[in-house]
């Protein structure tokens, strides 16, 4: 088990190969070969068509930041400014509040994020204490002017759309992709069972949007709507 | 050290040193992960320069990085002595005893200066001019000592600690720096007319914001000088106003072409420094991803420069490997260039579930696409006539200019620190380091595609011993504890906030911690005070002497072989002007 010198030597130079002709058959071939796969194949050809199709990304992507609510509809934020310091770029800017019910004690009145300024490496997921911040898999940022860049807490607060079909769905949370741990501070390899099928990975959303109703269809509902 | 005492490892050369240079070197004692340090002065550093240069003992041939440093705030024993501010941390190599070495020069608060070293390695060039620019030292004697990263409207020295950071100096038409060829305008009168051309900083063959200006003399370069500094975006001023583990999302950007090997080389620099081990998955799944990254560095860089050279096709063939690689960093880190995911002690995550068979898929692509490239240009006329004898470099020329990695290695000298000084899972599996002796275009291609089928082999073979258990070290005084644990118990949730507010403590001391990015040698030079902050973070960027020396390379040669040359070097202006 060890690391060895090999010197390459350059390979010589055939009659064949002095004379351009045969080489150049051999690298047609390879091309031509990989046209016909293409032709007859076009479900597997790597291309993404973009901005009609859409990659796929796991559930760890790092894309755009919500605020978890609790279940009586509260921000779980208890503005402790921790993924403020830990923030690298720093892009959060949170002011805090008392809260009403005592048992908050504190909750943000400002809670604002730069999405200019931000450089999605995760790390305010990764100090939240209280699991208030996660990311969602929303890459699609693009803004007209900086103010509409700076998101406050009602554009943070996660919305019905962002898991619903269609929508980017999660990214990335604590103990995304790894199963729970059976007792604190005891780890386990992530026993997750393999994707349903390997090849999904590569196969792309398709977001075209559906063909219009035929006109005589009034009565259809408009919840269908996702 | 008195003459009875043996010398430290590494440093058996050191009583004849002492004796030509009479008690004005000193060996320092320093941290066992760190490399061996000599203290010098200013007046003797020169006479010492060229003993270690010469003298078959120490033969340190290679000059690898100039780290200055200011410090005046380092508090209590580190302080510097009275009078004393700045700091000169040459380090040095020997490809032929595999050491390091570091040689320090303490130089006083008021003109600093030191006698350039640009005569013993021409590699000091570009790093003094650095160390000029950025932290104002004065190097006597050097050729050339202007501005290399800042442009000529700035004023102050940025790396010093008293710079005020928040300055803003307006780059005027007038303050451009002219190059001295740019400037000269009268011709000898035995010579047709010379053109000037410049090329770049926006040339979309430069791959990046690089300058060149050439002389031509019709399509023949005459004479010529690179510059740097459009994508300067002061990192190391920057990392010392973050925290230690804040500091990864900027590594990232160093080599963007491989981002999970900064990430590495930055973690394996701290962990030294703390003392502390990761698990051995976190090291495995390391290795991984970084030879994963070597591939994808080597592929672009490859793919680029047949572009450059009219091979449109391989470059879709290269690509696609990539984008499938980038796909799995995604999975494991959440971003498929930015990664951001080696932490201090271990990895942000553990790999998903389908790691091992989504790796192996991979690796089989990649050989395919690998050898479609290599049917359509290793042994096509075409390409040998562009890449053969062109570039040329040789065994001397490429360590005197400062060179590491599979440029040094296309140039014959087999010096690969995985296999030198074998870190991380290199140690465990078996590959071949390809070295060649042309050093021209073609064996920087060759080694190029033998290292990613080598680099392919290396991941194999982890794979099928890849060990099971955390990812995480369990010192919860570096790397943040469990999510559970945060949630749960008082304790962790005090460590939790500790590191979040604090940053990891690093014991005050200094090292330089070295690995082998995709380029050459990627070191980080660490200056600790105890804090949570790095008070002095330095990266020998494998990139920036090959730039220095590409203006020697391309002389006299033609200017379409300079752009093929140029993309071989593989200059990421990321790493080479951070």
């Amino acid at each position: 088990m060890a690391a060895r010198v090999v010197t390459l030597k350059v390979p010589e130079t055939t009659w064949a190969e002095s004379i351009y002709l045969v080489e150049i058959v051999k690298g047609l071939a390879r091309t031509l070969g990989h046209f016909l796969k293409n032709l007859t194949n076009m479900k597997g050809l790597p291309t993404i068509q973009y901005p009609e199709m859409l990659r796929k990304y796991s559930g760890r992507f790092r894309g755009r930041h919500i605020l978890k609510k609790r279940e009586d509809d509260t921000l779980k934020c208890v503005a402790c400014y921790m993924c403020e310091t830990a923030c690298p770029a720093e892009c959060i800017h949170i002011e805090a509040g008392e809260h009403p019910v005592l048992a908050y004690e504190k909750y943000p009145t400002v809670f604002e994020i730069d999405l200019l300024r931000c450089v999605y490496c995760g790390y305010c997921v990764d100090a939240c204490p209280k699991d208030a911040i996660w990311m969602t898999r929303d890459y699609e940022l693009s803004f007209f002017d900086r103010k509409s860049a700076v998101l406050g807490i009602p554009e943070l607060t996660e919305k019905p759309s962002d898991t619903s079909q269609g929508g980017p769905g999660y990214g990335y949370r604590p103990y995304e992709g790894e199963s729970p741990m059976k007792k604190a501070g005891q780890f386990e390899p992530s026993g997750l069972p393999l994707l349903p099928a390997l090849l999904e990975r590569g196969v792309a959303i398709n977001r075209m949007p559906p063909p219009p109703p035929k006109p005589p269809a009034p009565s259809a509902s408009p919840a269908a709507k996702g | 050290m008195s003459a009875t005492m043996a010398p430290p490892k590494g440093l058996e050369f050191l009583p004849v040193l002492e004796k030509n240079l009479g008690g004005r070197v000193t060996a320092r004692e320093g941290l066992a992960a760190d490399v061996p340090t000599l203290v010098t002065d200013a007046a003797s550093l020169h006479e010492t320069a060229r003993f270690l240069r010469d003298d078959p003992a120490a033969a340190y041939d290679l000059f690898l990085d100039l780290a200055s440093a200011d410090l005046s705030r380092l508090p209590g024993a580190q302080a510097p002595k009275t009078g004393e501010r700045f700091q000169a941390n040459y380090i040095l190599y020997s490809t032929k005893r595999n050491a390091h070495l570091r040689l320090k020069v303490n130089l006083p608060e008021k003109e600093p200066s030191v006698p350039t070293l640009t005569d013993v390695w021409p590699a000091a060039n570009w790093f003094e001019r650095e160390a000029w620019d950025l932290m104002g030292i004065d190097f006597k004697g050097h050729p050339n000592q202007k501005r290399l990263l800042t442009h000529g409207g700035f004023v102050g020295h940025a790396l010093r600690k008293d710079y005020d950071a928040k300055q803003r100096w307006l780059c005027t038409e007038e303050d451009l720096l002219q190059t001295e060829l740019a400037a000269q305008t009268d011709e000898p009168s035995d010579m047709f007319e010379t053109t000037t051309l410049n090329f770049g900083p926006s040339q979309p063959a430069t791959h990046g914001t690089l300058r060149i200006v050439m002389r031509l003399d019709g399509e023949t370069i005459v004479a010529a000088e690179s510059e740097c500094g459009y994508l300067h975006r002061c990192f190391e001023k920057m990392s010392e106003a973050h925290t230690y583990s804040q500091v990864f999302p900027y590594t990232d950007r160093l080599n963007y072409c491989s981002p999970m090997l900064n990430n590495n080389g930055y973690a394996r620099a701290i962990e030294s420094l703390l003392g502390v081990t990761p698990p051995p998955r976190a090291l495995a799944v390391r290795t991984i991803l970084g030879e994963f990254s070597r591939v994808m560095d080597h592929l672009v860089c490859l793919a680029a420069n047949l572009v450059d050279i009219g091979g449109l096709t391989n470059f879709w063939y290269a690509y696609q490997p990539r984008e499938e690689i980038y796909s799995l960093l995604e999975a494991c880190s959440g971003a498929r260039l930015t990664v951001s995911y080696g932490r201090i002690g271990g990895l942000a995550k553990d790999v998903p579930g389908n790691f091992v068979p989504w790796c192996r898929e991979i690796i089989k692509g990649t050989r395919e696409r690998i050898s479609d490239v290599e049917t359509l240009v290793t042994r096509n006329k075409i390409v040998w006539n562009r890449f053969r004898g062109t570039g040329v470099v040789t065994k001397e020329q490429a360590l005197a200019w400062g060179f590491t990695g599979p440029c040094l290695r296309a140039s014959g000298v087999p010096f690969d620190l995985r296999k030198d000084q074998p870190y991380e899972w290199y140690g465990e599996v078996d590959f071949d380091v390809p070295v060649m002796t042309e050093g021209d275009n073609y064996a920087r291609y060759l080694v190029r595609v033998e290292e990613m089928k080598q680099s392919l082999r290396i991941i194999e073979q982890i794979l099928d011993k890849l060990p099971g258990g955390p990812v995480r070290s369990d010192d919860y005084r570096v790397i943040l504890p469990p999510k559970e644990m945060v949630y749960n118990e008082m304790e962790a949730l005090i460590y939790h906030f500790k590191l979040v507010f604090e940053g990891v403590k690093v014991p005050p001391g200094e090292i330089y911690s070295a690995t082998e990015g995709a380029n050459g040698e990627l070191g980080f030079s660490v200056i600790s005070d105890g804090s949570g902050f790095p008070y002095r973070l330095k990266v020998r960027p494998p990139c920036f002497p090959l730039f220095a020396a590409f203006e020697k390379i391309i002389k006299g040669g033609m200017v379409s072989d300079a752009v093929a040359t140029l993309g071989l070097l593989n200059i990421i202006a990321g790493e080479l002007d951070r």
